[in-house]
């Protein structure tokens, strides 16, 4: 009997080392490819920097162009912009050839390129989706906080957290869904984080603005005429609306 | 590096006074008003042949009316009538080369408010400088965004001395009007018909002669909708944006501008502002905004700000140098886009309203209010080598 356990160990371990062994040459044709090509644009972005820089390409499109191309550019110049373009375009071809390496390496009936090589795709959308999601957020959290600040409320860092994590637990429901990880579990999980948040910043709006809502009610039901000396919501003019600033 | 006269002084010789047809261009005014601008004009120019373009129509005159109407079509109506914007300047032009004039003057919004002596005294300074701003008669609680930015940036930057940079009566030469249109079609070009321009920071750096004539008082037209956050960043995003642009010249630009004479005034006897809304706005902000603040401004100029947040209503004062670098410290970041520029623009509007505050209770405890503005402006050219150098090497000094 020993001999039986000893005999399917053996086969059981001498499997996996195959399958491992067929693995490893794709894996290392993946990362020379993306070493090579990275290596390539590195020297690509050097010599189109000193090319641009050479013909003075940043002071002819500043003259001839307008603003837009500067302004969007790292550090204003778009010589560096053209540059890291070019450098990050060979990586990501780098990328694609390595994957295409990765799946040539595997026989046709093979199980794992069939599953790991969309997979890698879709891991590559999800991370561009965690990228996006979060840039988003933080946007948003800033805009609303300054908003909301100027706006004279004082729940606006509340609603600013809100707002950031509403982007934020919708962007890990879409990366998690794009993974196709947890399925039913993550949507309902999605739907009762967002409602909650939802619900909270209804509440906290609605309690801190009752009687800013209260008051508009009043005046849009309540009397036409306006306020005079002795009514009870007569308000002096105070200097402070005499305030011109422009 | 030596020093630069950017605009030549007023006593100085100005350019020969050649006689020569003056286009008046206004802009679309109500009927009525329209009807008293052209009595005014009538009366400025009493049998002197003026070429008047507007974008109304006209009444019948008689043939002895020494007023010649010049109409213009508007293709977009602007979304600031309140300002002079692109598009004016532009048409200004435009007309003025057509029918072969030699200056312009150019009336904003509100212009039947003007005194004739005033319209007479913009055009006779049009014939003789190349830009002439008017000088505005306002009260102590009137432009705030103007005392608090416009003009110590554009004296302290471009060394020049009309105190409203962006004044919506102006007298043009034909040159200057030419160099405002060229800027003007800039925006234009790009479908910004309602952008700013400003005439003086062009003056400036092309080292035109400018002039400041005082009109007295006239209605000032106020935008349509005041939300004080939208407009504070529509003008400071403008003037940012100019300020970038000029960045060759004003670093070189040198010399302050002698002191302008103060109206001694004996302060009115008036309840003190209620500052309190915006003290409460200012110490919210701190609350709330002091991580956007840290990302833009120096440990000092916090530092300043989180004493600033301590103080009593009644004791609340902004030193004037610690508001000179915010604004610093803002133009630059609007530079570097440290932050979104929204959200810098909108950042900046709390601080605007604590240097109110402290100009309103300095105003109500009986200093000046021209005297406080003279004294910020210097403290704006005081430090400017604090701009110069944070602008030539930000990684330098960035907080």
């Amino acid at each position: 009997m020993w001999q039986q356990v000893e005999l399917a160990l053996s086969q059981s371990a001498h499997r996996v080392l195959v399958k491992l062994a067929s693995f490893l040459p794709g894996l290392v044709a993946l990362l020379l490819a993306v070493i090579i090509l990275t290596a390539i644009g590195a020297g690509l972005a050097a010599l189109l920097r000193r090319t641009l820089t050479a013909a003075r390409f940043d002071e002819r499109l500043a003259r001839n162009a307008s603003a837009t191309i500067s302004d969007w550019s790292p550090s204003h110049s778009p010589t560096a912009l053209i540059a890291r373009i070019a450098f990050w375009t060979c990586v990501l071809i780098g990328f694609f050839i390595g994957i295409s390496a990765f799946d040539a390496a595997y026989p046709g009936e093979s199980q794992i390129s069939i599953v790991v090589i969309p997979y890698l795709t879709h891991s590559i959308g999800a991370v561009l989706l965690l990228i996006a999601g979060t840039l988003i957020a933080r946007f948003l959290e800033r805009s609303v906080l300054i908003g909301a600040v100027n706006a004279k409320l004082q729940y606006a860092r509340i609603l600013s957290l809100g707002i950031k994590w509403l982007v934020l637990v919708l962007t890990a429901a879409m990366v998690l869904d794009h993974l196709q990880i947890g399925g039913a579990v993550v949507e309902l999980a999605f739907g009762i984080l967002f409602g909650g948040i939802v619900l909270t910043l209804a509440l906290a709006v609605g309690l801190g603005s009752r009687d800013i809502v209260s008051r508009s009610l009043e005046r849009s039901a309540g009397s036409t005429f306006d306020p005079i000396p002795g009514d009870p919501d007569y308000k002096v003019s105070t200097p402070s609306e005499t305030l011109r600033h422009f | 590096m030596a020093s630069t006269q950017t605009n030549t002084d007023l006593n100085a010789a100005p350019t020969s006074a050649a006689a020569g047809s003056l286009l008046v261009s206004l802009v679309p005014l109500a009927q009525d008003a329209f009807e008293t601008m052209l009595a005014n004009l009538a009366l400025a120019f009493p049998g002197e042949t003026v070429l008047v373009a507007t974008p109304d129509a006209a009444p019948q005159h008689s043939s002895d009316s020494p007023l010649r109407i010049l109409p213009y079509t508007i293709t977009t109506v602007s979304a600031s009538p309140w300002i002079l914007t692109a598009t004016d300047y532009l048409n200004a032009y435009r007309l003025a080369q057509d029918n072969h004039a030699t200056a312009c003057v150019l009336l904003g919004a509100e212009a039947q408010s003007l005194h004739p002596e005033a319209i007479r005294a913009l055009a006779k300074s049009a014939f003789q400088y190349d830009l002439t701003l008017a000088h505005y008669d306002l009260g102590p609680r009137e432009g705030l965004v103007n005392s608090a930015i416009l003009y110590p940036v554009t004296r302290a930057l471009f060394s020049t001395r009309p105190r409203f940079p962006l004044a919506i009566d102006l007298g043009l030469s034909l040159r200057m009007a030419g160099r405002l249109a060229a800027a003007a079609q800039r925006f234009t070009s790009t479908g910004q018909n309602d952008a700013f321009l400003w005439p003086l920071s062009e003056a400036a750096s092309a080292n035109y002669t400018i002039a400041e004539i005082s009109i007295g008082s006239r209605t000032l037209p106020q935008p349509g909708a005041p939300d004080l956050n939208a407009l504070l960043a529509q003008i400071t995003a403008s003037l940012f944006a100019d300020v970038d642009a000029k960045a060759a010249f004003w670093q070189r630009a040198r010399g302050t501008q002698p002191a302008q004479p103060v109206t001694q005034t004996t302060p009115i006897a008036e309840p003190s502002p209620d500052i309190a809304a915006m003290l409460d706005a200012f110490r919210l902000a701190y609350t709330n905004l002091h991580e956007i603040w840290s990302l833009v401004l120096p440990p000092n100029s916090l530092l300043g700000l989180k004493k600033l947040s301590l103080m009593q209503p009644e004791n609340f004062r902004m030193p004037d140098n610690l508001w000179a670098r915010i604004v610093y410290d803002f133009i630059l970041a609007y530079r570097l886009r440290t932050i979104n520029r929204g959200h810098l623009l909108g950042a900046l509007t709390p601080l605007y309203l604590a240097w109110t505050a402290s100009h309103l209770n300095l105003i109500s405890s009986g200093t000046a209010p021209e005297k406080h503005i003279q004294d910020l402006a210097v403290a704006f050219e005081t430090d400017k080598p604090y701009l110069v150098s944070r602008w030539r090497w930000p990684d330098r000094f960035n907080p």
